[in-house]
């Protein structure tokens, strides 16, 4: 599919003025270049890539920074997706810095080397830009790295491209300390191709919060041989895997922790989830995530009684930073997930994943909303609709704009 | 419930098994089972184990079985290996496949039984001795110990078995009839069985509240390095490869007993010296075999399957000439006891040279004028010139023995000299007669031999004259050859064909290249004298008949075709006896070693007159009786060890790794006339080809440091030791068999592995 | 042949203990190319009987590193490793693959063709035992017409001819490419040697023994190997650039059952109905061997 005309520039100056951020320049930038950028301010050292829509203008976009000197990256046109990551695995064991981006199809080719690569204990991060499986469908869905959740993999989904570009930014802290693998999601056109302001930092305020991969004890060392991989027998097998849910219970406490730090030094601040009018007074919360969350921002500041929480962190999703959100919230609020993903199962994966954050601590009751899947726009009216729906004729699984 | 754990190697089919008595013990009572083997990555050789559950009602367990109440061990040799016996129950039972007894595991576990289940089945046929199939008759011992009616579990086997359904139902018969250590059956195990209720045992809380001890704060990822090497694969052996020394074709051929392959490397690798050593503690005449020698070791040479033998010959010859004339000493004289020997021919120099060096005074009394015997008398100077025999004879002089010559002596009479042991070796220098009428008119071969050559005696034989020769001997073609060299046009006349002759081929080849001219399958029925002082022979054709005594086949007369020659003179060559003068009238029967002899002194025999005809055969026979008497004089009780040893057969070489290369064949030199001419006929070899002659060596049964075994080893198994010694390391060799496969000259063995050995 | 006449080895560069089976061809081959490749070298393993020889956790067969990685994409992984390595200045380590013919001929055969076409400074070694071993004898598309897998719905054996992987190789128009055999053992290792100090993508073709697999004595595992290249069933060539040397060629004609007979595998072709399965695997060898024959 073509990602429309290529006669844009991939950052156009901004209009003149004073930067808001010290040590940042403005710029109007698209959310697939942000991620580029983000890679290119983090010292990317390799980057597999194969293309597919909507992600391809990220790659392409690094081709370019690669080609121009830029960016100091070795850059490999894979044959696949799952080639892509598979190299990445090699490039990461042998100690470098690895970035690359996907989609849909692309996404879910690559799930055995993704599995791989958190099983590896390899740092690295990735972006996907989400579209659903086929029939062929290119808008935006989260239905692809949802289906991913089990893979082992951080996962942190952006609002804006600015979120993405300084998420991308804590994703390689928090992955390198953790030797925990991160997909950094945004959506499909709403923000993989939509020009907004952007922040970009200098480089050397990125170095001097993001220091070079240590690689000692995770990367081939030739001096001290070591088989990666291989046959593990039962007996050792689980050891390795309570390892490593050993780690993946310090992602939540980590992430808020890095996202605290970057805040300090960047001047933005991010949580692993926010809570936008959360209160005695709030009667419905819509759960959101992505790019929708921006438009419920907007919608809910006409219903004084309706509060947000965005889910950032997703994957391990983020218990204790929920609970703390929502702990103001009187019991007999509803919470009202809006779902961008559709995985065959009754409920989306976002209902399934506060069920079960909830369980034994709050009794909220949940209703699950259907609302944008394959790329279904998601106007202001959708998210009023789902206001009303909640407050009028809920139905525990809501589609919104089919039934 | 009964729970049964089993140990066997991977590719012994012990899952099958466990799956065919899953089968069976439901056929037989219904019963509920679970079999199934811990599945693991193992390889064929690799312990591994299955697990059988079988019960009376469902069972409810899907784990391991880790406190089983029967074990069965399909391999012995996992009991040193394996802990096969862990958590047996306190009343549970073990069964071994072995030969030997229960008696021979007590005190592993209450109750053992072994059963023979690698004989039973390899009996029928079933599976290979590397491989065994002993599925059927470990099957048939647990229905023996669970009390079980064979007949009805065999029609089971037989339907489970992918082939032989006859031979696993005896074999499953015949192990439940082999059973060793119980009556009955076993009770406790019985009951066990057909016990409604399963075990319901009570875990001990200290157990349930044990801590599995994993917790670890240091930081792992499925990254490692320890060396594979902590992983013994030596255990996964059945057969085992060794190294060993095998006698090879040449030295189990050579008479004298000489280390032919041994030499012949040495050659190859231009150690001169040491090379001549080898020959010389067997050989005093190295310079003779080398020239007249049949040379069994190049006719038995394994390198014929190839191309053509070794020229061993022409490196004897070398090796000997190159060091005739080197210093010797005399040993020391040792002892007091003073030996004869009777006869200076290869067989009482040899004894003689032996005793000598073994420090006994030793006296060699010659008819003749000068020493040798049949070497000075019978053969040729064409063959062997006279400058060699001499100095081969001096050496043995020079290392201190005496030779009278021209001492034509009885046993009898060297006893009276105070002699304490006489060998006879006096050859056998007596031709046969042929036993027609007007015997007289034929001369005498070897007679004609020894005046010509000690005399220059030529029985009146002209240029010109026509010589009829009746043999097929060497002592025939060396008669045709002098006659030759006399002028003469000789003719051999031999009943066998060519292929039955028992003369040296090379020499045979010779003489018809010089022009004797042969008529074979042709015997003289009579001779007769003609007015002109001819002889007129009557000859009668033959055909080949079935095989004698001697292996070969035996000439048939053919009736009718009489047909007459006449020639100037007629010589039989058709064999020798030996000159019994030496025993004084006394009838001797010469055999090797110590005869029976009425008299005052022990005798011994050797040489032509006990057995062979050929100087190896005479040099062999003398080293042999010098040990013997060395013995008698010592009052050690003397054997000689007559087995054959195991010799390597060409279908023991892997000939892939030998390139076909032409044999250095020695140059026949000869003139047109040969008149008046004896020099020698043959050139022998440049050293330069004698070094290449000896690298076509087989190095039969002779690790010769080729590397294929280590080149080869897929598991790295094999080393080269400090003292530079190649050796295989037992603790990782898997054995399987490739080093043997690929082994040029069969110097390594493949075999069960023994116990004692390792 | 003559024997080597020494110990081709010098320095073992793999611990004994591996965990193949007796008369593996996998072990042997690694045991020269280690010898030869040296301790500066990182491998690169799919899927395939030599993840399981290499070693389980906590044990290495090989004294370097060795990435085991996904079945379908040793050559992206082994991409991502050089890639790595290149960026720290360790050009002079040789990233290798080892893979079977499973993980070559089928599902791994895309990322080895990028990386072939891509240039990738890599060595890529194939164990052709001519099926899928490790899952226990499944029919590739390199397993040899005639020959019984456990996978064979058509009749019981296989009714159709190997995948030409050389032939594809060759027309990736790669620096190096080879076939080799543990039977030519000098052969071989000059060709490991060679594509060892051959910059580029090259790629070893090893006829790889397999007794379980094949059903054969191990200790024929070099005999038949031996027969396979007499036979000119796996004949000895370089391929470089398209430029076909042919390194070995049969004094004697040797019919194909010289080295059939000795496999199991094959038994049922020596049954009379199948004569004609024998006599089209001899025209297809003597075809494939002139196709061979022309092209240098």
């Amino acid at each position: 599919m073509p990602d429309g005309p290529r006669t844009e520039t991939a950052t156009e100056a901004a209009p003149d003025r004073l930067s808001e951020f010290p040590r940042h320049q403005e710029r109007i930038m698209k959310g697939n270049y942000a991620a580029a950028e983000a890679a290119r301010l983090c010292r990317v050292g390799f980057v597999p890539a194969y293309p597919i829509t909507p992600q391809t203008t990220i790659v392409e976009r690094l081709s370019e920074m690669v080609s121009n000197g830029e960016m100091d990256a070795t850059y490999v046109n894979m044959d696949s997706e799952h080639s892509v990551f598979a190299a990445a695995m090699g490039a990461a064991l042998g100690g470098e810095r690895v970035f690359t981006a996907t989609a849909g199809q692309g996404l879910f080719y690559a799930h055995e080397v993704l599995q791989a690569i958190s099983h590896f204990r390899l740092p690295m991060v990735m972006c996907n830009v989400g579209r659903p499986s086929i029939p062929w469908n290119i808008w935006s869905d989260q239905s692809d790295s949802l289906s991913q959740r089990d893979t082992g993999w951080i996962q942190y989904y952006g609002e804006s491209s600015q979120e993405v570009l300084d998420t991308i930014i804590q994703a390689y802290l928090l992955s390198e300390q953790l030797n925990i693998p991160v997909m950094v999601v945004l959506d499909a056109f709403y923000q993989s191709h939509t020009s907004e302001n952007i922040w970009i930092p200098e480089q050397d305020l990125v170095d001097e919060f993001l220091p070079p991969r240590r690689t000692a004890e995770m990367s081939i060392d030739l001096a001290q041989p070591k088989a990666f991989g291989g046959l593990v027998p039962p007996e050792h097998y689980y050891k390795f895997n309570y390892n490593s849910w050993k780690d993946v219970n310090k992602v939540e406490s980590l992430s808020a922790k890095i996202a605290g730090r970057f805040a300090g030094h960047f001047g933005r601040k991010y949580g692993n989830v926010e809570a936008v009018n959360i209160g005695p007074q709030t009667r419905l919360v819509l759960v959101t995530i992505s790019s929708i969350t921006t438009t419920a921002r907007g919608v809910i500041r006409k219903y004084p009684d309706v509060g947000l929480l965005k889910i950032r962190l997703f994957k391990p999703f983020p218990k204790a930073s929920v609970l703390d959100a929502l702990k103001n919230l009187p019991e007999n609020a509803i919470l009202a997930n809006v779902e961008r993903n559709f995985l065959g199962d009754r409920e989306g994966a976002i209902q399934q994943e506060m069920k079960r954050a909830l369980y034994g601590s709050r009794n909220l009751r949940m209703l699950d909303f259907y609302a944008g899947v394959g790329g279904k726009d998601v106007p202001p009216l959708t998210i009023e609709k789902i206001i009303y729906r909640a407050t009028h004729s809920p139905e525990d699984i809501n589609w919104i704009d089919v039934d | 419930m009964i729970e049964i754990r089993g140990h066997a190697r991977g590719g012994q089919g012990m899952v099958t098994a466990f799956e065919i008595l899953a089968k069976i013990f439901n056929k037989l009572g219904g019963f509920k089972v679970q079999a199934f083997p811990a599945f693991g990555v193992e390889r064929t050789g690799a312990p591994i184990q299955a697990f059988l559950r079988v019960a009376q009602n469902e069972i409810f367990n899907r784990s391991n079985i880790y406190h089983p109440h029967l074990i069965i061990i399909f391999d012995e040799s996992l009991l040193e290996q394996v802990p096969v016996f862990e958590g047996l129950k306190e009343n549970g039972a073990v069964l071994v496949n072995t030969e030997k007894s229960p008696a021979a595991f007590a005190g592993r576990a209450n109750q053992i039984y072994t059963v023979p289940a690698t004989r039973i089945s390899l009996e029928l046929g079933l599976g290979s001795k590397s491989l065994p199939i002993i599925n059927a008759a470990m099957i048939g011992a647990v229905m023996r110990i669970f009390q079980a009616e064979l007949d009805m579990a065999l029609p089971v086997l037989r339907q489970s078995v992918p082939i032989k359904p006859d031979a696993n139902a005896e074999s499953a018969s015949r192990a439940f009839e082999s059973v060793q250590g119980l009556e009955e059956g076993n009770e406790y195990l019985v009951q066990c069985l057909y016990a409604r209720d399963a075990e319901m045992e009570v875990v001990p809380e200290e157990i349930l509240a044990q801590s599995a001890g994993v917790h670890s704060d240091a930081f792992q990822a499925p990254f490692w390095n320890v060396p594979m090497s902590s992983n013994k694969t030596g255990n996964w052996r059945l057969m085992t490869p060794s190294y060993v020394s095998k006698t090879p074709p040449c030295n189990a051929n050579c008479p004298a007993g000489t280390d032919v392959r041994a030499f012949v490397r040495l050659t190859a690798e231009k150690k001169f010296d040491e090379a001549f050593e080898v020959i010389a503690r067997h050989n005093p005449f190295p310079g003779i075999c080398g020239r007249v020698c049949p040379h069994f070791c190049e006719q038995n040479c394994n390198r014929n399957q190839l191309d053509e033998g070794l020229n061993v010959g022409a490196m004897e010859r070398f090796l000997g000439d190159r060091l005739r004339q080197r210093p010797l000493k005399p040993s020391p004289i040792r002892y007091k006891e003073r030996i004869a020997v009777i006869g200076s021919g290869p067989a009482g120099l040899t004894a003689a040279l032996r005793l000598r060096r073994k420090g006994y005074p030793v006296t060699v009394f010659e008819a003749l004028p000068l020493a040798g015997g049949m070497m000075r008398a019978g053969i040729p100077k064409f063959r062997l010139p006279d400058e060699v025999l001499d100095e081969e004879i001096a050496a043995i002089l020079k290392e201190g023995v005496e030779i009278q010559t021209s001492h034509r002596v009885t046993v009898e009479e060297l006893a009276t000299k105070g002699f304490n042991a006489v060998i006879t070796a006096v050859g056998s220098h007596i031709g046969l007669a042929l036993g027609l009428e007007n015997e007289h008119l034929f001369a005498e071969g070897i007679t004609f031999l020894r005046n010509f050559k000690l005399h220059g005696e030529k029985d009146g034989i002209k240029k010109g004259d026509e010589i009829a020769i009746i043999g097929g001997g060497n002592t025939a073609i060396d008669l045709a050859r002098t006659a030759l060299r006399l002028g003469a046009i000789p003719t051999i006349y031999y009943r066998r064909t060519i292929t039955e002759m028992p003369a040296i081929a090379q020499e045979v080849e010779e003489a018809m290249a010089e022009g004797v001219q042969m008529e074979f399958l042709s015997a003289p029925i009579a001779v007769n004298l003609t007015k002109e002082g001819l002889i007129t022979m009557r000859l009668q054709d033959m055909r080949l008949g079935p095989q004698d005594d001697s292996g070969r086949r035996r000439p048939v007369p053919i009736a009718g075709s009489e047909r007459d020659v006449v020639v100037d003179k007629v010589i039989a060559a058709i064999g020798q006896e030996f000159d019994d003068f030496v025993f004084h009238g006394q009838k001797v029967e010469p055999q090797q070693g110590k005869v029976i002899y009425k008299g005052n002194v022990p005798v011994f025999c050797a040489g032509d007159m006990a057995w062979g005809g050929t100087v190896a055969e005479a040099i062999g026979s003398g080293n042999k009786v010098a040990e013997e008497v060395d013995a008698f004089l010592r009052g050690i009780p003397y054997h000689h060890d007559e087995t054959l040893p195991e010799v390597v057969l060409p279908e023991d070489i892997n000939y892939t790794y030998f390139l076909p290369s032409a044999r250095h064949r020695s140059e026949f030199k000869y003139n047109r006339n040969l008149f008046n001419d004896f020099t020698e006929v043959s050139a022998g070899l440049e050293e330069h080809e004698l070094v290449e002659e000896g690298g076509r060596c087989l190095h039969c049964g002779d690790c010769f440091n080729c590397g294929n075994c280590f080149n080869f080893c897929p598991d790295a198994a094999i080393f080269v030791d400090e003292s530079g010694r190649i050796r295989i390391d037992y603790d990782y060799c898997k054995g399987c068999g490739i080093c043997a496969q690929e082994c040029p000259c069969s110097a390594i063995q493949f075999q069960l592995q023994e116990e004692e050995t390792l | 042949m003559k024997p080597a006449l020494e110990f081709l080895i010098k320095d073992e560069k793999v611990y004994s203990g591996a965990l193949s089976c007796r008369g593996c061809g996998w072990s042997l081959l690694v045991r020269h190319l280690s010898s030869i490749l040296g301790e500066n070298t990182v491998y690169v393993a799919p899927a395939s009987c030599f993840s399981i020889i290499s070693g389980p956790y906590p044990l290495n067969d090989l004294k370097g590193n060795i990435v085991h990685t996904v079945f379908a994409a040793a050559s992206a992984t082994a991409t991502g490793v050089r890639a790595s390595l290149d960026r720290q200045g360790k050009e002079d380590t040789t990233v290798v693959i080892l893979a079977g013919d499973g993980g070559t001929f089928d599902i791994g055969l895309q990322a080895l063709s990028g990386a072939a076409a891509r240039g990738e400074n890599i060595l890529y070694i194939v164990n052709n035992n001519g099926a899928y071993m490790n899952t226990g004898i499944q029919t590739s598309t390199a397993t040899p017409y005639g020959a019984v897998t456990t996978t064979n719905p058509n009749g019981g054996f296989k009714r159709t001819w190997p995948k030409d992987l050389m032939g594809i190789i060759a027309a990736h128009n790669l620096p190096y490419a080879a076939t080799g055999s543990l039977a030519h053992l000098e052969d071989l290792r000059r060709k490991m040697k060679k594509a060892k100090d051959t910059p580029g993508f090259r790629l070893l073709m090893i006829d790889g023994p397999c007794p379980p697999g094949h059903k054969t004595d191990p200790a024929m595992s070099i005999s038949i190997g031996r027969l396979a290249v007499e036979t000119r069933l796996f004949p000895l060539y370089e391929i470089e650039q398209q430029q076909y040397t042919i390194n070995y060629i049969p004094e004697k004609e040797v019919p194909v059952t010289e080295c059939l007979k000795h496999q199991g595998r094959f038994r049922h072709l020596f049954r009379e109905e199948n004569y004609p399965i024998l006599e089209e695997i001899q025209e297809h060898t003597d075809w494939y061997w002139k196709q061979l024959l022309s092209k240098t």
